[in-house]
């Protein structure tokens, strides 16, 4: 019997051979993320552990300040030095701090801390975005990531698989968004995928560029999946060339590989898609919700706030002004981000729309800071979740939709079809 | 054989792990009495005081789907549980999250079928750790739950994770993890 891409990587760095769906095993990470909300406690727990307090590879301890920083109050402002003065002690070499800075699962990504094959965990639930390069990516809790930094190590009960098969054509103005919150549409929240990997695998994954392929398999933790991957090919080598940290190969799914499900999903008949409040598999085309009125936009987040997100805004947004009575935010994922939207014009594009542009960080989307959500707010986000007081205030309403929906959107104020011109 | 007994309160569908912690707290030291204090202060309002839930007196929550979903990484949910005196949470599902941050914690969080619908608050429990058999006292209905695993039993066993982890350091068993 073969084995899945996940079962693999399970496997081989568990020092197995083969492993099977319910099995226990203890892995090898490769890289463990923690970040400035509780990246102390991870400390303060690994102390606990450790008598020697050696962690297993500073080299490998990636730490980062992204729901903090900038801290919006005092007592935020008190735990980043309190976080930074750990993080110094240990001298840590990878220490994306204010300055530096992005959201966790981006820089995992972009700066090559994240590797096929490998296994690499974080604190943080979105965790579950490094599938985009063939890693398992998992979210775990400060116990795990203390004894991962002790120990190298963390246990997993190998999941069983399910893969998805997209086929078809991208429509124009269609994003790996829409087809998330499709599939999200299809399989429920949190509902008949919990615990499971999930693989993404077709002509449509193929021809879907990196950017893309982060925001379907960051998604996957809140269909209840355990991880969502997607195999390295040419499209990953290329992406990770300039910036890998250590040796990699490829690895992909035996063909006789055991699956508890199969489904195939046509990309051709993907249109816009939007989640409607509070619940995020109550997933409609944008046809049932055009002309909705909405007074607060947002695009960023580890979902969505890659350079292939800001590009395809500044496109619609050209020479057009948002609506006078939408506030839209925009929030690159990374300062490499960032720089790269500022030097191909995408930023001077939407500061003349009348967008603001912050700096990194994971903004209002966990409603922590710069910009969340009031009373009778109605936000279309480009985020990741749309639970009551998700934003901030619960007695605000939040659809979640693809950047280009939000941008095409902000120009009406109202939900709008990005497909109705040619921008 | 272990019988613990005692008053459940049940809960709907999808309780959120940010409801069950509210955000003020996320950033608290683990301690679970006082990450008890205001454990579920989101999810009823008659818990959003302080030891709300623990002035409450339950021994069990029983759930539906997708108990603590929301994505968060904190492990005040359960420790917040643990401190509050809750034994065991009975549920049809549990977000992967939460689920595994309960085992490091050796919090039984126990899946059983359609539990939620034949509960009421208030009804007493016994649950029986070694068969996984839950009897509601109150009507009468027996219900099965799905076998702890060796691992998550000796986990708990060891008084968490944590432990377990130290006694593996302590003993030099440390590199036979596998």
């Amino acid at each position: 019997m073969g084995m899945t891409i996940t079962e693999k990587i399970m496997a081989r760095n568990s020092g197995r051979t083969a492993v099977v769906p319910g099995q226990l095993v203890w892995v090898d990470v490769h890289t463990v993320m923690t970040m400035d909300y509780l990246g102390k406690q991870c400390f303060t727990a690994f102390e606990s552990l450790s008598p020697d307090k050696q962690l297993f590879d500073k080299q490998r301890l990636i730490c980062v300040s992204d729901h903090l920083a900038p801290p919006p109050t005092e007592q935020f402002a008190t735990m980043l030095n309190e976080w930074r003065e750990i993080v110094h002690k240990y001298d840590i070499p990878y220490f994306y701090d204010l300055g530096r800075q992005g959201i966790a699962h981006q820089l995992m990504v972009e700066q090559g801390h994240v590797l096929p094959g490998k296994v690499s965990i974080g604190t943080d639930s979105h965790a579950n975005t490094y599938g985009a390069v063939g890693a398992v990516g998992n979210a775990i809790g400060v116990t795990d990531a203390a004894i991962a930094m002790a120990t190298g190590k963390c246990w997993f009960r190998v999941p069983e698989s399910v893969k998805f098969v997209i086929k078809g054509t991208w429509q124009p103005w269609v994003m790996a968004k829409d087809l998330s919150l499709h599939i999200m549409g299809m399989m429920h929240w949190n509902g008949h995928l919990i615990y499971k990997t999930l693989e993404f695998t077709g002509p449509a994954i193929e021809s879907l560029g990196m950017a893309g392929r982060m925001t379907l398999c960051n998604m996957t933790v809140d269909l209840g999946a355990k991880n969502g991957i997607i195999a390295p090919d040419a499209t990953t080598a290329n992406y990770l060339a300039p910036v890998q940290k250590g040796e990699w190969g490829f690895v992909s799914s035996d063909e006789d590989a055991r699956y508890d499900a199969v489904y195939e999903v046509d990309v051709t008949q993907v249109g816009p898609t939007v989640s409607m409040p509070d619940k995020l598999d109550d997933v409609v085309p944008i046809e049932k919700v055009i002309g909705t009125k909405f007074n607060k936009a947002f695009v960023g987040t580890c979902t969505n706030g890659r350079t292939e997100d800001f590009a395809i805004m500044a496109k619609i947004l050209e020479g057009q002004q948002i609506h006078r009575n939408v506030n839209m935010i925009c929030i690159p994922a990374s300062q490499s981000v960032y720089l790269e939207c500022i030097q191909k014009g995408y930023f001077e594009t939407l500061i003349r729309a009348g967008a603001a542009i912050e700096t990194p960080s994971c903004g209002p989307c966990a409603g922590i800071h710069t910009g969340v959500a009031g009373d009778g707010d109605i936000v279309l986000s480009a985020g990741n979740r749309n639970m009551k007081g998700r934003m901030g205030s619960k007695n605000a309403k939040i659809f979640l939709t693809s950047p280009a929906v939000v941008a095409a959107s902000a120009i009406k104020g109202e939900i709008t079809d990005p497909r109705s011109q040619n921008w | 054989m272990a019988i613990i007994t005692g008053k459940a309160w049940v809960a709907k569908n999808y309780v959120m792990s940010f409801d069950m912690i509210l955000q003020k707290f996320w950033t608290s030291p683990i301690n679970p009495a006082e990450n008890a204090k205001w454990v579920m202060a989101g999810v009823a309002e008659e818990f959003n005081r302080e030891n709300g839930f623990v002035d409450a007196g339950y021994t069990f929550i029983v759930a539906g789907h997708n108990f603590a979903g929301g994505g968060k990484s904190i492990e005040h949910c359960v420790t917040g549980l643990i401190g509050a005196g809750i034994k065991a949470v009975f549920a049809t599902s549990f977000a992967r999250l939460q689920f595994r941050n309960a085992i490091n914690y050796g919090m039984p969080f126990i899946t059983s079928k359609d539990i939620n619908l034949e509960c009421n608050t208030g009804d007493e429990l016994s649950y029986n750790t070694d068969s996984g058999e839950i009897t509601n006292l109150t009507n009468g209905k027996v219900f099965s739950s799905v076998p702890v695993a060796p691992f998550v039993a000796e986990v708990a066993a060891s008084g968490g994770l944590m432990n377990f982890i130290r006694n593996k350091i302590a003993d030099g068993t440390i590199q036979e993890l596998h």
